[in-house]
C-alpha cells in the first residue's frame, strides 16, 4: 500500500483522481450555491446561453439569505440543531451498548435478537408511519419533541454498526480485563469504547443525518408551526403554484453547510486512532 | 344599495352565531389546521384575523403540497380527533366525503349557498351535498410575452372573450415565435396536470369520464380524446413549438419570465407568479379552444372541510362560518388572489381590482365556459394515472397505447368505488 | 456485580425496548395489515392472502420487481467499489486530503428529497446547466431522467452521488481500525503492494464491507423521494420501482392492505438478500 503513493507520478494521480471526483461531487452544488446568490428573475440561464454566466452571477445580491433569515427558518434550524444533538448523545450509548453486547457475549437467542435489529430498518417507514403515529397520539406525543426524538434513539443500522466494529476487537483483550477483575461495564467504558473513536464518530455522524434530513416523520408527528424542522422548512419553498427557486436553494445551501459542520468536527478522530496505534 | 343590505344582514348573522360560540368555548381552544406551505405572510394574517374576532386560535401547519395530501392520508385514516379542520384540494372532496372524512356542512352553510358563484361549489359537493366550502376558485389564461411579440412582428391576441384564437389559428403563431437556436419556444401549458390539460380533449368535444364518475374505458381513450391528446403530442414533437419535459409551473414559469417561452396557458396564480420577473412585459388573452369544438377551461381550487370527529367541533364549525363570512373572503384574496368564491367580492371590487382585462376574462370563463375537474370518488387515480400518460405523451410514447394503458388502469383501481 | 449470564441482556435492554416499541411492533402491526383490506370507510376485515393473490397476477407488479432488482443489482456493488476506492484514496496522509474528504462528503447533508429536485433543476433539458455544458462541447443535450431507456441509471447516478461519500466513510473507519503493524510486518515479508492489499487490507476490511453493503442493500430497496419526485414512475414506467407501488397503493389508491402487502414482500426480499451477503462476506472462521 505504501510504495505506489511515493513517486511523484502517483502522487500527481492521486491528487488528478480526487480533484476530479471532487469536481464532479461539488459542481451541482456550486451552481446552487451560486445561484442561491442570484436575483430571482435570473437564478435560470437558459441551455443554449451556455457560459461563464451560467454559474456566475452577473450581480450578487443576499436577498434570499434576507428573506430567509427574516421568516421562520431560523426556527427550524434551531428545533432541528436541538433534536439532532438528543438523539446523537442519546443514541450513541443506547447503541453502542447494544452493538458491544452482540460482539463481545454469546447469550442464549443472539442470533434471533439480531435478525431482530436487522429486519427492524428493512420494512418502508411509509408502511410503519400509521402504527406509530396511533402510538404516539396514544403517548400523548403529537407536535412535541419527544416524537421527534424518542423513536428515533434506538436504530438498528447502528448497532449493526457498533457490532461490526466491536466484533473486531479481539475477544482476548476482554478476558484478559475479566481476569484482573474488571466489571463488563468498565470493559465498554474504559476498553471497548476508547479504541473505536472513528466508529462512535461516524456512528454519531449517521444519527445526526437521520435527524437532518428527515422529512416524512416530523411532518406527520409534528408538523406545529413551532416544531418545523429543517428540510419541512425547505420543501415549503417547492409549492406547486409558484415556487421560490431562490428561497429553496438559499435554504437547502444553509442546511448543506450546516449538516456539514459535524463532520469536520470528527474528522480529528480518524486521525486520531491512527496514532494510538494498533490494537492486536 | 342593494349589496350594502345584504352584507350587513350577512354579517349580523354571523356575528351573532359566532359570538355565542366564543362565550361557549371561553377557555382557549387551538385548531389543529393542516394547511398548504404558502408563504407565512399570507396564512397567519388569516388565522389572527379569526383568533381576534372569536378567541379561537388555529395552529396552521404549513405543509408542502405533496405531504399535505399526504399527512392527511396518515391522519385521517387513523380516525381520531386529529386534525380540526384541514384545507381539501376540489377534486378530492368525493374521496374524502366518501371514505367519512368530512363533515355534510350543508345544514351550516344552507342560507349561504346562492351567496357563492354557482362552480365553485360543484367541486365540494358529493352526493348533493355540501362538504367541503370553497375558499376560492381559479381559472386559465393564455399569457403572451409583448415584447417577443412586437419583435416578430405579430398582433397581439384580443383579450375579448367573444373575440377568442381556435387553436388552428394559435399554432402559426407559436411557430412564428419559436427560434430554436436562441432556445425560444412560442407555446406551452403551463404543467402535465390533467386540471391543465383537460379542457384540450374537452373542447374537441369529448367526455373524459363515464357518466358514473367510475368508467374511463371508452372516455380517457376515445377517438375524440386520442385526437385531441394527439394535437397535443405534434405541439412538442411534430411542430417543436413547446419545450419537451414542461412538466412542472416552476419550470414553465421561469422559462415565460425569462423569456424562452413566448405563450402559456397558466393558472391564475402565474399573475403574483411573474411579478418577480421585473423585465417582463406580459399580456393576457382568453383559453383557445379547437374551431370544430367549444371553448372550455378549468377551474376549481382550494376548500375547506372539518374532520367529523374533531373534538372541537363548535370551534371547527365556527372557523368555516367565518370563512364564509364577507371580510374573511375579503382578506383572503388580498392575500392570496384567487379568484373569489363570493359574489358579493366580485360585485364590490367591479369598479376597482376587477377592471384589470386578466380579471374581466376570469369572470367571463367562470360564468361561462368553467368545467369543474368530472366528479368522481376516485379523482386521485384518475389524475395519477393521466398525468402519467400525457407526461408519457409530450415526451413521445403513442398516445393511443399510452391513453389505453391508463384507462384501464384507472378502471381496475375504480373497482373499489362500485 | 451481576452474572455474568444477564449482562448481555441488560446491555441490550434500552435499545431492544426502544426498537420493539417504535419498529418491530408496528411492523408486525403492517405485516398484519397485509392480511386485511380495510373498506373505504375504515372497518377492516382479514382477508387472509387475497392482497398477495392480486399481486400475483398484476403484470406491475411484476415488471415492478424486475426493475427493483435491476436497480439494486447494479447500484449496491457499484456504490461498494466507488465507496471503497473513495476511502483509499483519502486514507493515507496527503497535504490537504482533508478538503478533499469534505468535499465528497457534502452531499450527505443534502436530504434525499431536496437532491432528486436539485438534479431535476440541474439535468433539465431547458434551463439545466449540465446540458447546457453537453450541447456546448458537443456531445448534445440528454433526455436523462425524461427518457425511458436513461431514467432509471440517471436515478443511480444521483444516488450514487449523494450516497457514495456516506458510505466512504464507514470503509474509512474500517482501515484506521487496521493495525498499522500489520502492514508493517507484511512489507517485511516482501509483499508487493497488492498482495499486501489482496491478503492483509481486504480480510481484514470484512466487517466493514459487510456492515456498507447490508445497510445500503436496505437503503436501496426502499429507494422512493427521487422517484417520486422526479419520474413519478416513468417514462413509461421505466422506474416504477417495488416501493413506488407501495406508496401509490397507500397514499393515492387508499388500498392500505396492498400497499402493506408489497412493503412485506419488500421486506422479505431484502431479508434474503441480506443473508446472502452475510454469507458472502464471512471470514473464514465463521465458515467453519
Amino acid at each position: 500500500m505504501d510504495t505506489p503513493f511515493r513517486s511523484p507520478l502517483a502522487l500527481m494521480l492521486r491528487y488528478g483522481l480526487l480533484s476530479i471526483l471532487a469536481f464532479m461531487v461539488v459542481c451541482p452544488l456550486a451552481w446552487l450555491a451560486l445561484a442561491s446568490l442570484r436575483p430571482q428573475a435570473e437564478i435560470f440561464q437558459p441551455v443554449s446561453e451556455f457560459g461563464w454566466h451560467t454559474f456566475i452571477p452577473s450581480r450578487l445580491t443576499l436577498d434570499n439569505y434576507r428573506a430567509l433569515w427574516n421568516g421562520d427558518f431560523p426556527l427550524a434550524v434551531k428545533n432541528s440543531v436541538f433534536v439532532a444533538f438528543m438523539t446523537v448523545v442519546f443514541g450513541i450509548v443506547v447503541n453502542a451498548l447494544a452493538g458491544f453486547a452482540f460482539a463481545a457475549f454469546d447469550f442464549r437467542g443472539k442470533n434471533l435478537l439480531f435478525l431482530l435489529v436487522i429486519i427492524s430498518f428493512m420494512m418502508p417507514f411509509e408502511a410503519i408511519v400509521l402504527p406509530l403515529y396511533v402510538m404516539i397520539r396514544a403517548f400523548g406525543w403529537a407536535n412535541s419533541y419527544q416524537a421527534l426524538i424518542v423513536p428515533e434513539i434506538a436504530n438498528g443500522m447502528v448497532i449493526f454498526l457498533f457490532r461490526q466494529f466491536f466484533a473486531s476487537i479481539p475477544r482476548d483483550f476482554y478476558e484478559a480485563a475479566r481476569v484482573d477483575g474488571a466489571s463488563w461495564l468498565y470493559i465498554f467504558t474504559r476498553i471497548a469504547m476508547p479504541l473505536s473513536w472513528p466508529t462512535i464518530a461516524t456512528s454519531g455522524l449517521m444519527l445526526f443525518l437521520a435527524q437532518w434530513d428527515s422529512f416524512f416523520w416530523p411532518v406527520v408527528a409534528a408538523s406545529a408551526p413551532d416544531y418545523a424542522v429543517v428540510q419541512v422548512a425547505i420543501a415549503r419553498n417547492i409549492n406547486f403554484e409558484q415556487n421560490d427557486w431562490g428561497g429553496l436553494f438559499a435554504s437547502t445551501n444553509i442546511a448543506i453547510l450546516l449538516g456539514t459542520i459535524p463532520f469536520l468536527l470528527i474528522q480529528r478522530f480518524y486521525v486520531r486512532t491512527l496514532i494510538s496505534g494498533g490494537i492486536k | 344599495m342593494q349589496i350594502g343590505r345584504r352584507q350587513f344582514m350577512a354579517g349580523a348573522a354571523s356575528m351573532a352565531f359566532l359570538g355565542s360560540v366564543s362565550r361557549a368555548g371561553a377557555q382557549s381552544t387551538t385548531l389543529s389546521a393542516p394547511w398548504m406551505g404558502w408563504p407565512e405572510e399570507q396564512v397567519t394574517p388569516l388565522m389572527e384575523a379569526f383568533e381576534k374576532a372569536t378567541g379561537i386560535k388555529v395552529s396552521a401547519e404549513r405543509l408542502p403540497i405533496a405531504e399535505l395530501f399526504k399527512t392527511l392520508e396518515v391522519r385521517l385514516q387513523a380516525r381520531n380527533e386529529l386534525p380540526d379542520v384541514y384545507l381539501v384540494d376540489g377534486p378530492l372532496t368525493a374521496s374524502y366525503a366518501a371514505r367519512g372524512h368530512l363533515l355534510d356542512l350543508d345544514e351550516m352553510l344552507s342560507g349561504d349557498k346562492d351567496r357563492f358563484v354557482p362552480t365553485t361549489l360543484v367541486q365540494g359537493t358529493y352526493d348533493e351535498k355540501l362538504y367541503a366550502m370553497p375558499l376560492g376558485t381559479s381559472s386559465q389564461l393564455l399569457f403572451y410575452n409583448k415584447k417577443l411579440f412586437a419583435e416578430a412582428g405579430l398582433p397581439e391576441p384580443s383579450s375579448d372573450p367573444e373575440k377568442r384564437m381556435t387553436w388552428e389559428e394559435l399554432l402559426p403563431i407559436a411557430q412564428k415565435l419559436t427560434k430554436p437556436d436562441i432556445s425560444q419556444f412560442g407555446f406551452a401549458f403551463e404543467n402535465t396536470n390533467p386540471y391543465q390539460l383537460l379542457p384540450i380533449p374537452q373542447s374537441w368535444g369529448a367526455e373524459v369520464l363515464g357518466p358514473d364518475g367510475l368508467t374511463a374505458t371508452g372516455y380517457v381513450d376515445s377517438d375524440e380524446t386520442v385526437a385531441a391528446m394527439s394535437w397535443y403530442q405534434d405541439l412538442f414533437q411534430k411542430h417543436k413549438v413547446g419545450p419537451v419535459g414542461t412538466f412542472q409551473t416552476g419550470v414553465t414559469q421561469e422559462m415565460f419570465g425569462s423569456g424562452k417561452l413566448a405563450m402559456v396557458i397558466g393558472g391564475t396564480w402565474n399573475l403574483v407568479g411573474f411579478e418577480k420577473f421585473e423585465d417582463l412585459d406580459f399580456g393576457v388573452a382568453p383559453h383557445p379552444y379547437f374551431a370544430a369544438g367549444k371553448p372550455v377551461t378549468s377551474t376549481g381550487s382550494w376548500h375547506v372541510g372539518i374532520n367529523p370527529r374533531t373534538a372541537h367541533m363548535e370551534e371547527s364549525k365556527a372557523f368555516v362560518k367565518w370563512l364564509s363570512t364577507r371580510d374573511a373572503m375579503d382578506l383572503w384574496f388580498n392575500l392570496r388572489k384567487y379568484p373569489p368564491a363570493l359574489k358579493e367580492i366580485w360585485e364590490e371590487r367591479a369598479t376597482t381590482t376587477f377592471v384589470d382585462p386578466a380579471w374581466e376574462i376570469v369572470r367571463y370563463e367562470l360564468a361561462n365556459t368553467a368545467t369543474p375537474r368530472p366528479a368522481t370518488p376516485g379523482y386521485r387515480e384518475y389524475e395519477d394515472f393521466l398525468k402519467t400518460a400525457m407526461q408519457d405523451i409530450q415526451t413521445g410514447a403513442d398516445v393511443k397505447e399510452s391513453l389505453s394503458r391508463a384507462a384501464q388502469n384507472i378502471d381496475r383501481e375504480m373497482r373499489k368505488y362500485r | 456485580m451481576i452474572s455474568s449470564r444477564w449482562t448481555p441482556y441488560l446491555f441490550l435492554a434500552p435499545a431492544l425496548a426502544g426498537l420493539l416499541i417504535f419498529r418491530l411492533i408496528p411492523i408486525v402491526v403492517a405485516a398484519g395489515g397485509s392480511l386485511t383490506g380495510v373498506s373505504l370507510m375504515g372497518d377492516m376485515r382479514f382477508v387472509g392472502l387475497e392482497n398477495f393473490e392480486y399481486l400475483m397476477t398484476d403484470p406491475e407488479f411484476w415488471s415492478s420487481l424486475n426493475i427493483t432488482l435491476l436497480f439494486n443489482v447494479i447500484i449496491n456493488p457499484l456504490q461498494l467499489a466507488v465507496a471503497f476506492g473513495l476511502a483509499l484514496l483519502v486514507f493515507r496522509p496527503l497535504r490537504g486530503v482533508w478538503l478533499y474528504r469534505t468535499l465528497l462528503v457534502l452531499p450527505m447533508a443534502v436530504s434525499t428529497g431536496i437532491s432528486a429536485v436539485l438534479f431535476g433543476l440541474f439535468l433539465d433539458g431547458n434551463l439545466g446547466p449540465l446540458n447546457g455544458f453537453l450541447e456546448w462541447i458537443g456531445i448534445g443535450a440528454q433526455p436523462f431522467h425524461r427518457s425511458a431507456d436513461q431514467a432509471l441509471y440517471t436515478l443511480i447516478g444521483i444516488a450514487t452521488w449523494k450516497g457514495a461519500g456516506y458510505w466512504m466513510l464507514f470503509l474509512l473507519a474500517g482501515l484506521y481500525s487496521i493495525p498499522s503493524t500489520v502492514h508493517e510486518a507484511a512489507a517485511i515479508d516482501g509483499a508487493s503492494a497488492w498482495q499486501r492489499f489482496r491478503h492483509v487490507t481486504l480480510p481484514l476490511m470484512r466487517k466493514p464491507m459487510a456492515f456498507v453493503l447490508v445497510a445500503d442493500t436496505a437503503i436501496n430497496f426502499l429507494f422512493f423521494a427521487p422517484v417520486y419526485i422526479l419520474t413519478s414512475g416513468g417514462p413509461s414506467g421505466s422506474t416504477s420501482v417495488l416501493m413506488f407501488q407501495a406508496y401509490r397503493a397507500a397514499f393515492t389508491f387508499s388500498d392500505i392492505g396492498r400497499s402493506l402487502a408489497v412493503s412485506t414482500i419488500l421486506l422479505a426480499i431484502i431479508l434474503v438478500i441480506v443473508v446472502l451477503e452475510f454469507r458472502l462476506l464471512r471470514s473464514p472462521e465463521e465458515r467453519a
